[in-house]
Formats: structure tokens, sequence, C-alpha cells
């Protein structure tokens, strides 16, 4: 059998292998909670967890491109863009795949997985750091945005307009 | 909750530390004797040393949080001890509440900030308990014994404190918004913001606050507002707001200012004022003021003195709030209204609802609040003589004393965040609902466990509104953002209301990162695009001169 078939078949395992990992990542105690499959408004972190892994799963297990993984990845890359971990934690959950994919899948089919999880490596990478280029820009912009346009369009600042300071680009 | 956590666990078992892949991390050591790791992006910047002076606050001085050395009074141990001791004979919850936890677990996870970092100090019932440790250790009888006895002391769940234990506290205290979702599920009703409150005035006792507080109460007291803006400044912005309401409206809406013998007394928090969106909120007021005086010959009044309705003076010592919020009582004195009138605030009715009476009152040179012209007696404010806007714009409408376009709304798709302590603090629930159903055509609430009494807060009340702590800000505001998002894809909700001037600092900046098509409106913005002003022109913008639904494709036919 194809590497996708044996995926598609065992795909209920490997995800509930890898959202049990990546919640993991987590203190103890709280993946104790954020682990548990309560309501998705009561645990936000691990309801996208969940259905994030969910998604990119689905996705690999069929035609993607580089794009496509990064936009099915930013819901829990966005979350771990602002938590405690550094960046190499921030995406360690992907390679926890490589370890399930070692228990479940014949040896001939591991170097073709693991070039799978490569890939979503990758785009979780070029995802975080999006994420926290955002987040700096968040940062740098929003006491201008909150006081100066204000003061400036009352006419009490005379220096840069609140679109110069910023360039073109709002966010 | 208390099938998860067992009590020992709470105790004994937490790991503080984001677990490593590599598995190379030793068996967890107890939280009590974890050390803190201060992150950038987490924390806010200390206290500037003239902010703290100008209050005649304790050890004044510059310093970092990310250095070995905070600068501390020598005797900063006997400082803390001796105030903890008066705080417990004088504040009978502070007592009741360090003794009845008994660590059920149901606050756990109950907490935006546990939620969105996943950090376990983060837990209520923790971040409690590290000032629970201290208090078992030093004040009960039960510690001084077992602290004799080996293994006593973790027995006990106590600990000495430390320098270590004092940093923890510092960093800790500072991510907690006091927005007391987490009270509402406590069995025993300890109110854990109480605690956060406590813990504040303590860290104040030898000089460590951070600077987001600092400074605006230092601001507020010397100049009357937390940017330190001058009444002149204060009365260009509000002038200036005429201007623009006139091109939207045709009317001169030129509010009445420090006015003897007014009515009414209307107080605000200064963000509407001086931040957007708050200051589309402001010009909401103005338009309503002005149809009410056109109308009904009704006079409110602004005042530069008390230009400020927040009151960072709260996350400070109940001295300092007390003395930022005596100006209002003093200015309605003054001016010799009838009641106040409070603008659209969170933390600023929690003082004003709960507090204010108690330090500053009785206010019996003003009247019972009664709108004079629906004739309802304000119960709620019997006390106080302070009535929350929204509460007399509902009046009003309810009453059939507005006229209202919704239709200059229509493109407004809404949804309402419950800010804290309106909330939970006042159960001002119903009131901006009302409103928001008068001035809107579409409205949806969110899932019902993220509002009224159990909304969830926007991450950066308290004090924490600031640039340099914005990770902690977007993980705390996740469990909201959550919420907004679902009703974004739901129904395809583009505007977020709220009677809150953090929230509309805040939200905006926490949209943008997790749902950015939502935009965020104070509920008098919509009242004041709504309301038809008498001889206003055909208007064809709103308040952000944005097109009036319809008008755009008018044009073009």
């Amino acid at each position: 059998m194809h590497l996708k078939q044996i995926l598609t078949k065992n795909k209920k395992l490997f995800i509930k292998k890898w959202f049990q990992a990546t919640i993991n990542t987590y203190p103890a105690q709280s993946a104790k909670v954020l682990g548990k499959d309560s309501n998705r408004f009561d645990n936000p972190v691990g309801a996208v967890t969940h259905e994030t892994i969910e998604d990119v799963f689905n996705l690999i297990i069929g035609d993607f491109n580089r794009e496509i993984l990064e936009k099915t990845l930013d819901p829990i890359i966005r979350i771990r863009a602002v938590q405690a971990f550094c960046a190499s934690e921030a995406v360690s959950f992907v390679f926890s795949l490589k370890k399930i994919g070692e228990d479940i899948l014949d040896d001939s089919l591991i170097r073709e997985f693991d070039k799978l999880v490569d890939e979503i490596a990758l785009a979780a990478f070029n995802k975080l750091m999006k994420c926290k280029e955002e987040i700096f820009l968040l940062k740098a912009t929003e006491s201008k945005r909150r006081i100066h346009r204000a003061f400036e369009r009352a006419g009490l600042v005379t220096e840069l307009t609140e679109e110069d300071l910023l360039g073109s680009k709002k966010s | 909750m208390s099938d998860e956590i067992k009590p020992d666990e709470l105790l004994d078992k937490i790991d503080y530390g984001p677990r490593s892949e590599s598995g190379s991390k030793s068996e967890p050591a107890s939280w009590m004797d974890t050390s803190v790791q201060i992150r950038p992006g987490m924390y806010c910047y200390a206290a500037k040393a003239e902010s703290v002076e100008t209050l005649s606050l304790p050890n004044a001085r510059p310093w970092n949080p990310l250095e070995d050395d905070w600068k501390l009074p020598d005797n900063w141990q006997e400082i803390l001890h001796q105030g903890i001791k008066d705080r417990l004979e004088k504040f009978r919850t502070f007592k009741v509440f360090m003794d009845i936890c008994v660590r059920c677990g149901a606050c756990a996870d109950k907490c935006h900030f546990f939620l969105g970092t996943g950090d376990p100090k983060n837990m209520p019932v923790l971040r409690a308990e590290l000032l629970r440790s201290v208090y078992r250790n030093d004040f009960t009888t039960a510690g001084k014994i077992l602290q004799k006895i080996p293994g006593g002391q973790k027995l006990n769940g106590a600990r000495p404190l430390t320098l270590d234990v004092l940093k923890e506290w510092w960093y800790y205290l500072f991510q907690c918004t006091e927005c007391r979702r987490c009270s509402v599920f406590c069995p025993y009703g300890i109110d854990t913001a109480e605690i956060t409150i406590m813990g504040r005035e303590l860290l104040n006792l030898i000089g460590l606050n951070i600077d987001w507080i600092a400074t605006p109460v230092s601001n507020c007291f010397q100049t009357g507002n937390h940017l330190g803006i001058q009444p002149h400044a204060f009365k260009d912005m509000i002038d200036f707001f005429v201007e623009d309401i006139e091109e939207v409206t045709g009317v001169n809406v030129e509010p009445q200012m420090n006015i003897k013998g007014a009515d009414i007394l209307f107080i605000t928090p200064s963000g509407d004022v001086f931040a957007d969106p708050g200051t589309y909120t402001c010009e909401g007021y103005m338009i309503l003021f002005k149809y009410l005086k056109d109308k009904y010959d009704l006079n409110v009044t602004w005042s530069t003195y008390a230009s400020e309705g927040g009151n960072f003076g709260f996350f400070t010592s109940h001295e300092t709030m007390k003395r930022l919020n005596a100006k209002m009582f003093a200015e309605a004195k003054r001016l010799g209204v009838k009641w106040i009138l409070g603008g659209e605030c969170g933390h600023m009715w929690r003082v004003i609802n709960q507090y204010m009476d108690t330090m500053n009152g009785p206010a019996d040179f003003l009247e019972e609040p009664v709108n004079p012209i629906t004739g309802t007696k304000f119960e709620n404010s019997k006390s106080t003589k302070m009535v929350h806007i929204t509460e007399f714009t509902a009046d009003l409408i309810k009453h059939g004393k507005l006229e209202l376009d919704k239709s200059r709304n229509s493109n407004r798709i809404m949804t309402f965040h419950d800010s804290c302590n309106p909330a939970r603090g006042m159960g001002l629930l119903d009131e901006p609902r009302y409103i928001i159903e008068n001035c809107c055509d579409h409205f949806y609430e969110m899932p019902p466990n993220t509002i009224r009494e159990l909304t969830f807060c926007c991450g950066s009340g308290a004090g924490l509104n600031a640039g340099e702590n914005i990770e902690l800000r977007m993980a705390g505001g996740l469990p909201r953002a959550n919420a907004v998002k679902y009703v974004h894809e739901k129904f395809g909700v583009n505007t977020l209301g709220t009677i809150c001037a953090i929230d509309r600092a805040a939200l905006p900046t926490l949209c943008e990162y997790w749902v950015p098509e939502v935009e965020v409106y104070g509920i008098h913005e919509l009242v004041g695009n709504a309301l038809i002003l008498p001889g206003e022109k055909k208007r064809t913008e709103d308040l952000r001169f944005e097109p009036l639904p319809g008008v755009e494709e008018e044009e073009d036919e």
C-alpha cells in the first residue's frame, strides 16, 4: 500500500497521538486541563489544537502546497506564537509526528513520511515568523494608532501623519 | 474540574516550565520550589521613579524587573509582614479568603490567562496560593508549629517569603486583570480579584508597581486624567469633536463645560476624549446631550476638573483609589448639580458601585437620581447618586423619548462584549443590549458561556493594557477572541460593541491579531449615528466619516 493510503487508514490513531503529543508540550498540570474534550469556548487552546491537527492531517493525505499548509496551520501556530514557548518549542509539536510515524508505519515508509513531516515543519516555521512579525508590528503601532491618530485628527500634532508613520499598510 | 486536579497535586506536583521535546527534563519540582522566569512580552515595565514620587508612595527609584537587584529596602520582609498583618486585621474578606479555600479546583480552568497562556500558575487557585503559602507559614498557628517539624511546611503548603517568592508574586499578580470570572465558579464565593488587589497593595509598600499604572495615577493626581492632559487641551479636543459632528450632522452640538447649576454632571474615562475609537463614543454622548437639551431642556455639564472617570488608583492601593475618586463628589458639590451621570467604562464602575460611597460618601448634597424626562427613579444609584449612561439611555428609549434611525447602523452586524466590571461588578447586563437592539438591525450573541456573568475578559484590564506585554494580552484575550471569531464566521458579525474604555483601546488590537475583520464600537457611537437631531441635515456619513449604508448606491444611481 502507498503511504497516503496507510495514513488514511490510520488517521484516527495518528490524530489522537499527535494531539496528545502536542498538548504534552504544555506543563503537565495544564496539559491535563487543555487535553480535555470540553466545550470549545471553555477550552479554546485544546479545541483549536485538535481541530488544526485534524485539518493538517487531512490535508497531507491529499494534495497540498506550502501555501495551503501554512494557512491550515495558522490557528495552532497563532496561539503558540503568544505563549511561553521559544521558537523551537512552538513548532516542536510537528516533529513529534516522526516518532508517532515510527511506531505505526512500516520501516520502508518512514523516509517518505519524514519528508512529509519536514514539509509541515517548514510551513509551521514560516507561519510562526509571520505571527511574530504581526505581534511586533502591533506592538510598534498600537499606541500611535490610539493616541496619535486622535491628536492628529484634532490638529494637535503637526509632524508625520499616522499613515506616514505606518507606511501605506495598516497592519 | 475537581476530579481532574487533586489538592495534593495542586500543592506538590505543579511543573512550571514548558516541557522540552528531548525528554531530558528532570522530574518536576514542586511549584513552590521553582523560581520564576520573567519573560519579556509577559510583564510590564517597572514604575518610573518620578511617578511614584509624585504620589508620595514608598521606595521611588529606577529599577528593572529583569535585573537581579530590585533595589528593595533592607527590611522589605518586615514591611510586607506588617503589611499583611495590618490588612488581615482591617479587611475581613482578606482574612476569610486566606483561610477558607479548600483547593477544590473549580476556578482552575476559568481564568482567561490560564486558558490562553497554559501557565499553571495562572490558575486562580494557584495565583492566590502564592500569597496563601506565605500566610500559612507566618500567620497561622498550624504553620508556626509545623515549620518546626521536618516536612511540616510542605504538609501545610507553606513557605517563607523569600526574594524568589516575592518576584513570583510580582510576576503573577500583574498577570491578573481582576476580572472576577473565577469567583463566579467558587463554591465559597472567594473573590480572587480581592486577593490580587491585596497583593498589589502589598507590592506597592516596597515600590513594586508597573509604569502603565503608576504614571497614569500620577498624571491623574496632578492634572486630573491618565494622560496628564491639561484643561485647555481637554476643551480643545471636545471643540474638535464639535466641528466633526457638525460636518456629519450639520448641527453644532457645543457642550456645556464647567456650568454651575446644571442638572447633571457627566464624567467619562479620558480615553473617550483622547484615544480612538473611544473618541467616536464621546461624540455619541455629545449628540445625545444636545438632543436632550433641545428637546427637553436638560442641562448636562462636562468638567475639566473631573476629567477622568477611570481610576488606576484601584490597582495601586485603596488609599490611592480614594484620593483619585474624591474629585467626582467634590466637583458635583462645586457645580451644585442634582446627580452624576457616568460614561462607558469598566473598572470606573466597580469603584463607583462598590467603593465610592464608603470611601468618599455620603453624597448627601446630591439628590437621589431621577430621570427628569421620564420620571424613572434609578434605584441602583440611590446611595452613590451616580447613574450609568446605558441605564439612562435605555430608560429614554424605553419611554419613547429618542427618535432613532436604525437604518444608519444597518451595516453593523453586532455582537456585544460584556465588560467584566459592569457585568460582574454591578449586574449591568441588559441595558446595553437593549440600546443595541434599538439602534441596530442585526445583533447576535456570543455563546452563553462567554457572555453576561460568564464573560471573558479582554485580557488587558486592571492596568495591563501596555505595549510591552503584548504576548500576555494576546494570550489572555484568546478566549474572548475565540468567541468573537465564532460569531463572525457563523453570522458574519463585523462589529464588537462594548461599554468600557479599556475594551475600546485593547480589543481593536486583539481583534486585529485573532479576527481582523471585526471592528470595535462603543454603544453610544451607535446611538450618535442613529439619533435624529432636531434640525439636522441629511446625513450621508457616520461618525467615522464612512458612507452610511445605502448612500453609495444612491450616488451611483
